[in-house]
């Protein structure tokens, strides 16, 4: 653990503390706790420390806050099975696309319910998306890569779904009431959820170019370079974009008294944790 | 303050329905494709010679047949040149980079011209003619009917491919559709003055890669419905 003294924040159960090169640690945590929290770190920076009573707590936050609770990073495995399947599929085997739909649709899914909040119209823009990658069959690339193609695909989808005026996405900060504050320990909730919403605000309130950086990146679980080709710029500008909104999120966190001292000294450590091309 | 949803689980449903949307829209595999994409660009040169010959038989009209010549042997390999860089995705699914595309759209037209000085200088009595407004105007729409085949042509090929930038993509598409045009053309034009050469011949690439690029949204962009 860092050598740097705990930092009381302004939750009464949680203390906040610097991560040490970009290790996670969790004190008198469950080992389901342990593989929680550092998604929560890693997106603001800093680990938090609470008492038992709060763990609990954190857990049902991971459950309402989609970017934190859902394991979205993808392995080397995951991202060959979608290339070869589809290797498969446009080289002539018809039950392939099966393996292309389980291989990429949960991501995709993912990423466009983020985007619209509505899950009908997510659904529609998967369904269109696969469709697209069905079409380029005959004239896939033999080893090009599936997946920030894919995502390229949806993004644009979901681009003109915007454009069309359907319905506005993000930039209210509205968020949907999942009743979890109802529950039994609704103000250790609330107090704890203050981040989640917090987190939500701060992406809401970025500019697209730097908000879908961040979350290709963190979220989707795309390589920097893939994140760069989706959105059609270089490597540098992904980069700088996903740090600018790395440091907004920071900040805002640290409006509410947790992270704001975090790792200050060394702001790309955990840039660079998650940012390799 | 309310917390935010949390994330849905895929439908199952979902999958089947997406399944059955796929079996009920069959396409071909790669092979096949490779072969309809071939004969999709052979026609689209076949309708640049009909046009060509449509236009008027091939003339010399006065100029060194070696002029014709080496200026078709060197613009060709240089269209060629651009319609991989233009047209190819190379070894992505998204395509060249934007640099990629853009350094294409604006070296074509420019090389074109760098490679045409030498050969003038060579003959430097094709350096002045007759040429007016007329002629180079001519000139312009010339170019731009034969550059229409390879352009539909690459643009069929590239169709519903492009989610990024397919205004980049449109007007790489429209330069190398512009330097076929650019190629044929000195085959029925007599006219070869400097002035009659960046306006008639020049020029029109620049236009056909601004179509291209204005077109692109529509021609080569993932849209919802493209297909």
């Amino acid at each position: 653990m860092s050598g740097q003294p705990p930092q009381r924040s302004a939750c009464s159960q949680c203390t906040v503390q610097s991560p040490d090169d970009g290790i996670v640690s969790w004190l008198g945590a469950s080992g389901v706790t342990t593989m929680l929290l550092p998604k929560l770190s890693r997106h603001v920076g800093v680990v938090v420390l609470m008492d038992p009573p709060a763990l609990d707590l954190a857990l049902e936050l991971a459950a309402v806050l989609p970017r934190v609770a859902r394991d979205t990073s993808v392995s080397v495995e995951q991202r060959g099975g979608a290339d070869l399947a589809m290797e498969r599929y446009a080289a002539g085997d018809s039950a392939a696309f099966a393996q292309v739909y389980d291989a990429l649709a949960p991501r995709l899914f993912a990423y466009l319910f983020r985007q619209t909040r509505e899950r009908s119209r997510a659904e529609d823009l998967l369904q269109q998306t696969m469709l697209h990658i069905h079409r380029a069959r005959d004239r896939f690339i033999p080893g090009a890569q599936v997946t920030p193609w894919a995502f390229a695909i949806a993004r644009r989808l979901l681009v003109d779904s915007m454009r069309r005026g359907r319905r506005e996405i993000l930039g209210d900060g509205t968020v949907v009431d999942t009743g979890v504050a109802s529950s039994p320990r609704a103000d250790d909730l609330v107090q704890a959820s203050q981040v989640a919403v917090r987190i939500e605000l701060v992406l809401a309130g970025l500019p697209a170019s730097q908000r879908t950086a961040f979350q290709l990146i963190k979220q989707e679980g795309l390589t920097v370079a893939e994140a760069a080709q989706v959105l059609g710029t270089t490597v540098a500008a992904v980069k700088l974009r996903a740090h600018r909104a790395y440091e907004a999120l920071r900040a805002g966190l640290g409006e509410i008294g947790v992270g704001s001292e975090a790792n200050d000294d060394d702001p790309e450590s955990n840039l660079a944790a998650g940012l390799k091309p | 303050m309310k917390a935010p949803d949390s994330l849905p689980e895929l439908p199952a449903h979902l999958r089947a329905r997406i399944l059955e949307a796929v079996r009920a829209e069959p396409v071909a595999p790669r092979a096949e494709g490779a072969r309809r994409g071939a004969l999709i660009v052979a026609l689209g040169f076949v309708a640049t010679t009909a046009i060509l010959l449509a236009i008027s038989m091939p003339n010399l009209r006065g100029r060194p047949l070696a002029y014709v010549e080496v200026l078709v042997l060197v613009w060709t390999p240089i269209a060629i040149l651009a319609t991989w860089a233009g047209v190819g995705r190379g070894r992505s699914m998204l395509g060249r980079s934007p640099r990629w595309l853009v350094a294409t759209a604006v070296l074509t037209p420019v090389v074109l011209l760098l490679s045409w000085i030498p050969v003038t200088m060579y003959w430097p009595e094709t350096l002045v003619d007759e040429s007016e407004t007329f002629h180079h105007v001519r000139c312009v729409v010339v170019t731009l009917a034969l550059a229409l085949g390879p352009f539909v042509a690459f643009t069929r090929l590239r169709r519903g491919s492009d989610p990024v930038t397919p205004w980049l993509t449109g007007a790489a598409i429209g330069t190398a559709a512009a330097a076929w045009g650019a190629v044929t053309l000195p085959l029925i034009c007599g006219f070869t003055s400097p002035r009659h050469m960046l306006l008639g011949h020049f020029l029109p690439v620049l236009l056909i890669a601004a179509l291209g690029g204005a077109l692109g949204q529509w021609l080569v962009a993932v849209r919802a419905n493209t297909e």
